[in-house]
Parts: structure tokens; sequence; C-alpha cells
């Protein structure tokens, strides 16, 4: 029990006193991970919007095939990309092994099915007069597609939520396509793995820490824009 | 040049069902229309087919003069198709009422002028700023029928306005549905109940059987079907 307390005290210590390692790794896994999901976002919004409003062959194989995806293990997805980036794989000579684009492309796949079945599931609970009345309305469709998103932004908020969930989080995939090089491609689940391997639990409390308040801002936000929402 | 509604052959299936076949059906500007028929007799998928909110599996409607423009992906902006029950965007009553404006090209003074005028048309000035969601049921119906009338269609489709308001509602629809009639609009109302807004109506067509006959006219005499 001391040991935890004086572990957290001096994780503390290390997070107000400015450390500049510490703060790369935080720095390293937000620019990664917003990379992602701001990459990710538009298109899988799309995709889950043609998946519930749009019928054609194969759509429901392809909605299966997203679900089956969100659960793909992160290290699963990071060997893949291993085997295509490394110098004898097809994308080897793009040499983006162990760099940080590399990791944005990971987490891009990590995210990308979460993101289009959450938004899938968003477009397919409007209600489908939304998009009848605002196409008679005179709304061109992607006014109307606009307008869907503003009636769904609350399931969407959590679809964005959950996929930089899914990515902020993942140790896996940016271990083996980021290669955890100190100052460049550390990020705070590889740093804590790493760390805490090495029985220096300071920095990674400090880094899980950072990692449960932000867990905890996502959902305040999220949950007082619904509360809003609500308001009338 | 006056608007006309020309529909030809016109077949709608789901599956080995077919719901209707309609060989011919006209409609002018000013004439207004009660449709009639029973639950299920496909009233509703008839009216989205002549709005362009659903295909028909063969046949054609025409709208004339033309006006769409494909490169806009946009529905003729002179035929408004309002549902049985109005969906209410997120927002105020005003910017429901303001949601169409914003595709017309209208500068923000002329919206907020066209707004007003479609409160005051609809008696919901009181309830401008008010929540959308929270209006009742005959509310909601006047606030739709505002949202279409501030765009001056020359047709509207009205699905079943009238099920689900009380009476003085209901007369308060009519009342508004009579004076866009007067305006010049074509209005085609679905109803499987007589009501103040179907008495409105110069022709009587029946949906039966898959057939769409014309009952009453008060200016012709036409039979549509077999």
């Amino acid at each position: 029990m001391d040991s935890l307390i004086t572990t957290s005290i001096a994780a503390l210590e290390l997070l107000f006193s400015g450390d500049a390692e510490l703060w790369t790794i935080i720095g390293v896994s937000f620019r990664v991970s917003l990379s992602a999901i701001a990459i990710a976002a538009i298109p899988a919004l799309l995709l889950g919007f043609t998946l519930a409003m749009v019928q054609f062959p194969g759509r429901w194989a392809l909605v299966a095939i997203c679900n089956a995806l969100m659960a793909v293990p992160t290290v699963v997805v990071g060997l893949t990309l291993y085997l295509v980036l490394s110098r004898s794989g097809p994308l080897g000579e793009w040499h983006l092994l162990f760099t940080q684009p590399a990791m944005v492309v990971g987490q891009v796949l990590l995210c990308f099915p979460v993101l289009v079945c959450m938004s899938h599931s968003a477009f397919q609970s409007v209600d489908k007069r939304a998009w009848e009345t605002a196409r008679t309305l005179g709304a061109p469709w992607h006014k109307a597609l606009l307008t869907l998103v503003n009636e769904a932004r609350f399931a969407l908020l959590a679809a964005l939520v959950a996929g930089f969930g899914r990515i902020i989080s993942e140790v896996g995939c940016s271990m083996m396509v980021g290669g955890n090089i100190l100052g460049y491609s550390r990020n705070i689940p590889t740093a804590i793995a790493l760390e805490t391997s090495k029985g220096e639990f300071a920095q990674g409390v400090a880094l899980g820490m950072v990692l449960l308040l932000l867990a905890l801002l996502l959902n305040f936000l999220l949950a007082s824009v619904r509360g809003r929402g609500q308001q009338v | 040049m006056a608007l006309r509604l020309e529909a030809r052959q016109l077949v709608k299936r789901f599956g080995a069902r077919e719901l209707f076949r309609i060989p011919e059906f006209n409609l002018r500007a000013g004439e207004s229309l009660y449709l009639q028929g029973e639950n299920g007799v496909g009233k509703t998928t008839l009216m989205k087919i002549l709005a362009g909110l659903d295909k028909p599996c063969d046949g054609s409607v025409r709208l004339l003069p033309a006006r769409r423009r494909w490169w806009l992906s946009a529905l003729d902006q002179k035929v408004i198709y309002l549902h049985q029950t109005p969906y209410v965007f997120a927002g105020s009553v005003a910017d429901n009422i303001a949601y169409g404006l914003r595709y017309r090209g209208f500068d923000q003074q002329t919206i907020r002028q066209r707004v007003a005028l479609g409160l005051r048309w609809s008696r919901l000035e009181a309830l401008a700023e008010h929540d959308a969601v929270t209006l009742s049921g005959g509310e909601k119906q006047r606030m739709a029928l505002a949202r279409a009338w501030v765009l001056e269609p020359q047709l509207l489709l009205l699905d079943e306005p009238t099920a689900n308001l009380d009476v003085d509602s209901v007369s308060l629809v009519a009342d508004m549905v009579s004076g866009m009639v007067a305006d010049g609009a074509a209005v085609i109302v679905s109803s499987h109940q007589k009501t103040a807004l179907t008495r409105l109506c110069q022709r009587r067509l029946h949906l039966i059987n898959g057939q769409l006959r014309e009952v009453f006219s008060s200016t012709r005499q036409e039979q549509y079907g077999h």
C-alpha cells in the first residue's frame, strides 16, 4: 500500500515538474492519435451513412466484416502492417516502419471499423423521415447528410470518443510499427509497458493518470453535450 | 407556365406483390385532390413517388415545366411532401420554418422576414423560439405546413395530415391548406377518412385493389385504371 502511495506521489511530482521526457511522450500520443481520428472520421462516417441508408448487394456482409474487424487484436493489426511495411514487404520502399506515420496508419486501421459500425448504428437510429423531409424541402444530398449528422450528433460524438479511446490506449500496433523510440515514436501505452518492465513505476503511473484524466474529460464532455441537448 | 404533373404506366411492386398499377394520372395547378383508400393500399408510396422521394418499378412521373437540375442533385423545389407525422428537426420552431429557405439562395434578412410571415400564418408566433420537439401534434402539423408554405410550393402532397388531430386543429389545418389552394398550389391529400380538409377537395380518387379510380370531380369526369 505504502509503495502504491509513494509511487503515485512520485508520479504526480513528475507530471507537475514539467518533465520533458514525459511530456514528449504525451505529445507523441496525442499527435498520432488525433491525426489518425481526423483522417478516419469523414470516410468512416460516409461509409456508415451509406451502409445505413443505401440498399446494395453485399451491404450486410460489409457490416458483418466491420463488426468483426472491431474485435481484431491490436497486435494482429500491428503484425500485418509490420509485414506490409518491412523492407521485404510490398510497401517496404516507403521506409515507413518505425515512424510516426506508420503509427498513424495503424491507428487509422484500428479506429476505422469502430467509427463505421458506430456511425452506421447512429444513422440507422435516425428517423428516415429526417432524410425525406430535408430532401423534399430542397436540401441537396450533401446538405441533407449534414442535417442527419446534426440529428445524430450525440451518437456520432460517442463514436468519435470510442474510436479515440481505442487508439490512444492501444499498445500492440504502436509497439510493432512505431518501435517505441524515445522522443519520436514512444507514446503513452508503449512507455507504460516499457517502464513497468523495467520496474520504473512512477512514469508509468503518471502516464496512466493522464490516460485516466483524458477518459474522464472525454466522458464529461460527452455527458455535458448530451445534457445540454436534452434540456428543453 | 402553370405546373402540370403527368404520371404514366406507374407500377410499384414489393417483391412478388404488386402494390398498384396506374396507367395514367394528371394534375394541374390549382387543383385539390383527395386520395382515399384503406390502410396499406399504397397511398403513401404513391405520394412519395409523385414527390420524387421514391421510385416506381415501372413508369414515369413528369413535372412540367421541368425545373429539376441533375447537377444540383435536388428534388424539384416546387414539390413538397409532408409526412403523416411531421419530422421535427433539432432546434426552435423558427429554425424549422427557416430550414428549406436556406437552400433557396435567400439572404438572411429575407429568410427572417419569410419565417416571421410563416409564424404568423400558422399562428405559432408565440412559440417561435420554443424547442420544436415540445409542440403538440396539431402545432407540429401547422409548423410543417408553414415550413412548406414559406417555400411557395406549386404542388403539396399531404399524407394523412389530420390523422390524430382534434376537431379544432383539423379546421385550422383545413383553413391553411385552402389558403394555399387559393394561392394557386395544387394539393393532394391522402386520408382513409373524410374530414373538413378532404371536403375542400375538387377531385376524389380512390386507390383500391391496386387501381386508381376517379370517383368524383367537380371539374371533369375521368376514370383512371381499369
